[in-house]
């Protein structure tokens, strides 16, 4: 077993099955609560994430700053000096965004991982996941096999709904994961976004493709993954929504004239 | 195009990359299956099913001609000049043994794991989604007997009733005739390999609870169960009075068949899986590093051999020489004498 396995796929793993066990056997139940406290765990970094991505964008409008690009565009060498020097005049990191989602990055990837592997759905990959168990907190034969149906899916297989009648099954989850990470990606935008910065539109790409991305893997992949993304999305939103930083205008239009006409009723 | 977007464009390729990477999985998921009919060799690994000369180990043909996103690890069976073999997706196909046109298939609900067994003139199908498949040669259904978790091994029976173990830690006493149970009899742990027949009525089975029972096939009466220390990933083989199979801490066991009790054990060092082979004078043993172990009847090591790749069975044999299956090695196929020595490795053609 090499770091990363012993680190964290197998920890990940010991812990999901944990779960998974102490909730009467539910292993769709097991990924959404699974899902939920690794996000928890990982809520502080992604707080200090938020607040430098936020220092951040703040330094956009200030006016030093604007006077420093516009001064020095011609020279990078010097622009970046007087940038640094900017950065500790305001007390600002500007690795304080990008750190915590590395930190987070391998996370993301062991929790992934582990769905996968706890998901084995073949004989070796049973006999992989038997060797990552710890044994002194799970019993194997108590344990295996893992009861992957979770409402109408079959976790381990990609997910279509069966409806009598029709030939051909609806990948009901590819929508839901389609539309959970459309809806995140577009309640974390910024409200009014500059259409000049190309941090935003390069935001608004992403929340085309991204979208596309998850739903192609939910669309091929068992569906336990597609049920963690949904999981995931939903808890993102959540975290974001008690930070106050989701923009519900930006799904819900009618809130941005309810905001606007109240705006001007106070005028 | 912008750097910008070029670099988001690259981000999403590698995050597919990465994502897709840690889920596929599929290529390292079973091992050959392999059955021979004295001139051909059929092995199902990875993307095709190869009929391959038992004389010098050259391709005859392979199906599908081109590989697809479908995996073949079911040893085939020879029945009546048809070829049954099960994809990882939920096709059963029958091919012609000579040509791998295909005949007919057959869709189920999960994918086909273990081989089918023929007996007279019904084909037993053991499936992932539970199912237990009785059809006829041409492929029409049967009966069906559905169990409360998958199918991951190949049923053993007779032309009265068919003996199904299922990863629900049961083991199934189905009527060959009609598909209705018998009897059923909890094991206490899930089971991977097939249980072993014995002529005089008795089933021998290992479970994930770590313990080798044995069965009366009357009425799937426990006759006495022995647990383990380590993981068994074996199945056990008959040899006159003894028991031969392995452990997952690299142990080989001689039991006796009467009460479990040991008669040798033998360190071998490396995990022991699958069924050992018994030959004319040894029992031969897989391990998962790619080393096979012959030991004499009475426990002494007489030969061994390293294979590059990793073994989940035990070799097939055929006439005086072994065929191998191995998993994650540069081929999947390679014949050698009951000594241990060389004769042929197949590599498939690209």
């Amino acid at each position: 077993m090499n770091i990363w396995d012993s680190l964290i796929i197998t920890p990940f793993i010991n812990v999901l099955l944990f779960i998974y066990n102490a909730i009467g056997q539910n292993f769709g139940v097991a990924i959404i609560l699974f899902t939920l406290v690794i996000r928890l765990i990982t809520h502080p970094l992604m707080v200090k994430q938020i607040k430098g991505a936020q220092g951040m964008q703040d330094l956009q409008k200030n006016e030093k700053w604007l006077k420093t690009q516009e001064k020095y565009k011609g020279d990078k060498e010097k622009l970046a000096q007087e940038q640094m020097a900017l950065y500790k005049e305001l007390g600002i990191n500007p690795f304080s965004s990008c750190l915590p989602t590395l930190i987070q990055l391998p996370i993301i990837f062991g929790l992934y991982q582990a769905v996968i592997y706890a998901m084995a759905t073949t004989p070796i990959d049973l006999l992989n996941l038997i060797r990552h168990i710890y044994p002194g907190l799970l019993k194997v034969e108590s344990l295996i096999p893992l009861n992957n149906r979770f409402l109408w899916m079959d976790l381990s297989q990609p997910e279509r709904l069966n409806i009598p009648g029709l030939e051909f099954g609806i990948p009901v989850m590819v929508v839901v994961v389609v539309l959970t990470t459309y809806i995140q990606g577009k309640l974390i935008q910024p409200a009014n976004p500059n259409p000049k910065d190309q941090t935003a539109a390069m935001g608004s790409m992403m929340n085309l493709y991204m979208p596309l991305f998850m739903g192609y893997l939910a669309y091929t992949l068992a569906s336990g993954l597609a049920l963690y993304f949904v999981a995931s999305n939903l808890v993102g939103i959540g975290q974001y929504a008690m930070l106050g930083k989701v923009n519900w205008a930006n799904v819900f239009p009618f809130l941005k004239k309810k905001d606007e006409k109240a705006g001007k009723g106070k005028k | 195009m912008n750097k910008r977007k070029k670099t988001l464009i690259f981000t999403v390729i590698l995050a597919a990359l990465l994502l897709t990477s840690c889920s596929s999985g599929l290529s390292g998921s079973s091992w050959p299956g392999i059955s021979t009919n004295g001139d051909t060799f059929y092995v199902a690994n990875m993307a095709h099913v190869y009929a391959i000369r038992a004389t010098d180990g050259s391709q005859i043909w392979r199906f599908p001609e081109k590989a697809a996103r479908v995996m073949y690890f079911a040893a085939p069976v020879l029945v009546d000049n048809q070829l049954i073999t099960g994809d990882y997706q939920k096709i059963l196909h029958s091919l012609n043994p000579a040509t791998g046109a295909e005949n007919w298939t057959f869709e189920a609900n999960g994918p086909w794991i273990a081989s089918p067994l023929v007996v007279n003139d019904t084909i037993i199908a053991p499936n992932g989604d539970g199912t237990l498949y009785a059809l006829d040669l041409n492929g029409n259904l049967k009966w069906k007997f559905t169990a409360k978790r998958a199918l991951w091994s190949q049923p053993v029976g007779n032309s009265d009733t068919v003996f199904q173990a299922s990863m629900d830690k049961t083991i199934y006493a189905v009527d060959m005739a009609t598909g209705s149970l018998k009897w059923s009899k909890d094991l206490g742990g899930a089971v991977i390999y097939s249980p072993t027949l014995s002529d005089d009525g008795m089933l021998y089975v290992t479970t994930l609870a770590r313990e080798l029972i044995a069965l009366s096939t009357d009425d799937g009466e426990i006759q006495w169960r022995r647990k383990f220390e380590e993981s068994l990933w074996s199945q056990p083989v008959i040899h006159e009075d003894n028991l031969f199979f392995g452990d997952l801490s690299g142990k080989a066991y001689s039991v006796s068949r009467m009460d479990g009790t040991d008669i040798w054990t033998q360190a071998l060092n490396e995990p022991v899986t699958g069924k050992p082979t018994v030959t004319e004078d040894s029992v031969v043993f897989a391990t998962e590093n790619g080393t096979l172990v012959a030991l004499s009847f009475t426990g002494d090591r007489l030969w061994s051999k390293t294979i590059e790749g990793k073994l989940y069975n035990g070799p097939v044999q055929f006439n005086d020489k072994l065929l191998i299956g191995i998993a994650l090695g540069e081929s999947p196929l390679k014949l050698v004498t009951t000594a241990g020595q060389d004769v042929w490795t197949f590599i498939p053609p690209k």
